[in-house]
């Protein structure tokens, strides 16, 4: 491990804990909600029409990827 | 060992340093992050990111004990965060998210989210620090989360709530807006919200206080990688929600101009005759708003940067850039009446806008619409214009707008009892103040409207 070259702070450090804790709060109400949604056949798959950027998760893959959205 | 042509702007990371030789940007590791690039490399990370273009891909030039050298592919324009539209600076934060995500499933971490680490290339955000990867130690929370927050998250909840122009901010701030004051900006409704206020007002108390009670003695917080994904797909999801309140006025531009829909297609033929004849490679639109005139070229030209002092034409303009898949065009927000400058350590960290055109020396500039606005808005005399545009490119394309036109009326019109300190606004004066930096080549009335293009050469 290398030594810092700028101040993570340590308030940051502990303030992730909590910034942690709601994240969880607000994906699992997330996905709830999704699954709630799914149930009632409220999903809209054409939203994505005007979306140019990804999705969080990168291709494992060894081919060079051309069809990212974000190319 | 501190190689003569060490580039300024790489003392920060003790891994390792850039130099330019023979004007080529290479990459010094050093022993102490050797281990880090064995693993990044023989794992195969790097090349999961060169394929998915996310990070810029590098060729290993020697190893050796004392040290390894790698070069980079070289991007020809470097634009900075300050120079971002909205969209781009989302991008960016996205990106670094994404990174920080697959790190973390490979057993990695960023060390650092400087907005600094990435730039734009080929149409799209690219990660350019390659030494920023550092083994992931179990437990134990992101070191760069402070910095995500004061570099991205920051700028661009603030940039929601009063408008792109906070984007700006960062140019003072180099390593990223003090959370203490992104805190104090926000409308207290964020602290009802509980993702802005664990993430910013949270932050920003926790920090104060450990501020005052640090004592040298580092407390070690610990958190879970599943905790961390947690913080950084919240991110994600919020970021890449959010939008800008103002909408584009760009998108409606074309529509309320004040000449026909001829004189624009006439314009745009003047344009395409004369590049057909320079057969430029790289062009540069000064004022190119949403670029439209760029599109319509038809010759091709290997790269084009469009700026505009607007953040939502830019940001219009990079939009339909994604869209259309396009690799050609760099678009950048840019206030020619004052033109990025040099920041950082000794001014040399961040180049000047003038530094960097006048080294990528593009072959022809564009200027359409613009001279109107520099001379009567921004009261810049002819004299220093022209010196301006023959600072860095071979050819320029300009429009003259005549005293005629109604946008040009208008602008008089503001000027009120200054009025007559204007009356130079004319052609002749015009071609007299060019003449010194260009040769005139060509002109051409455009039919149907109070303007007339010129084809100029620089003289130097």
């Amino acid at each position: 491990m290398i030594f810092l070259y700028f101040d993570p702070g340590l308030g940051a450090m502990i303030a992730q804990a909590v910034v942690a804790a709601v994240a969880a709060v607000v994906l699992f109400s997330k996905n709830l909600m999704y699954k709630v949604k799914l149930f009632f056949g409220l999903v809209k798959h054409n939203d994505e029409k005007d979306d140019v950027f990804d999705e969080i998760n990168i291709k494992d893959s060894d081919l060079e990827n051309k069809n990212s959205s974000d190319s | 060992m501190i190689a003569k042509n060490f580039h300024s702007s790489s003392f920060r990371d003790p891994s390792g340093y850039v130099f330019i030789e023979d004007g080529i940007i290479k990459r010094v590791i050093h022993p102490i992050y050797f281990e880090q690039y064995n693993k990044l490399t023989e794992s195969g990370f790097f090349k999961v990111l060169f394929n998915n273009r996310l990070l810029i891909p590098h060729q290993e030039l020697t190893y050796t004990n004392e040290q390894i050298v790698i070069q980079p592919n070289k991007i020809s324009f470097i634009t900075y965060p300050y120079e971002w539209s909205f969209n781009q600076y989302k991008e960016a934060a996205l990106l670094t998210l994404k990174l920080q995500k697959y790190s973390l499933e490979h057993g990695f971490s960023l060390k650092d989210a400087s907005a600094f680490n990435i730039t734009f290339h080929n149409g799209k955000a690219i990660f350019i620090d390659t030494l920023s990867f550092d083994f992931y130690a179990e437990n134990s929370p992101w070191r760069a989360y402070k910095q995500f927050i004061t570099h991205f998250l920051g700028p661009l909840v603030l940039s929601y709530f009063h408008g792109a122009q906070m984007l700006k901010l960062i140019s003072n701030f180099i390593d990223g807006i003090p959370v203490k004051m992104i805190s104090s900006l926000l409308p207290f409704k964020t602290k009802l919200n509980p993702f802005l206020y664990s993430n910013i007002h949270l932050l920003a108390k926790l920090e104060e206080k450990h501020n005052e009670d640090y004592k040298g003695t580092s407390k070690k917080a610990s958190l879970s990688k599943k905790a961390q994904l947690n913080i950084i797909e919240s991110l994600y999801d919020y970021i890449k929600k959010l939008e800008l309140k103002e909408t584009s006025e760009w998108g409606k531009y074309y529509n309320k101009i004040n000449y026909s829909n001829s004189a624009f297609i006439l314009k745009s033929e003047i344009i395409n005759s004369w590049i057909a004849e320079i057969k430029p490679k790289t062009l540069i639109d000064i004022g190119g708003n949403d670029g439209t005139f760029v599109r319509r070229i038809n010759y091709k030209i290997e790269e084009t940067l469009v700026c505009d002092i607007d953040n939502n034409a830019v940001d219009y303009n990079y939009k339909t850039l994604k869209i259309n898949k396009e690799q050609f065009m760099l678009p950048f927000v840019l206030d020619v009446l004052n033109p990025s400058a040099a920041i950082g350590l000794n001014n040399k960290e961040r180049f000047s806008f003038l530094d960097r055109i006048k080294e990528y020396a593009p072959d022809v500039t564009l200027a359409l619409a613009v001279i109107h606005h520099m001379t009567l808005s921004g009261n810049v005399p002819f004299d220093k214009s022209a010196q301006f545009f023959s600072s860095f490119s071979k050819y320029l394309i300009i429009e003259f707008p005549k005293r005629e036109d109604s946008w040009v009326k208008r602008l008089l019109n503001n000027k009120a009892e200054f009025k007559e300190h204007f009356d130079f606004y004319n052609l002749e004066a015009f071609e007299i103040a060019y003449s010194k930096y260009f040769e005139i080549i060509e002109n051409k009335a455009i039919d149907g409207s109070e303007r007339v293009m010129y084809l100029l050469k620089n003289k130097c």
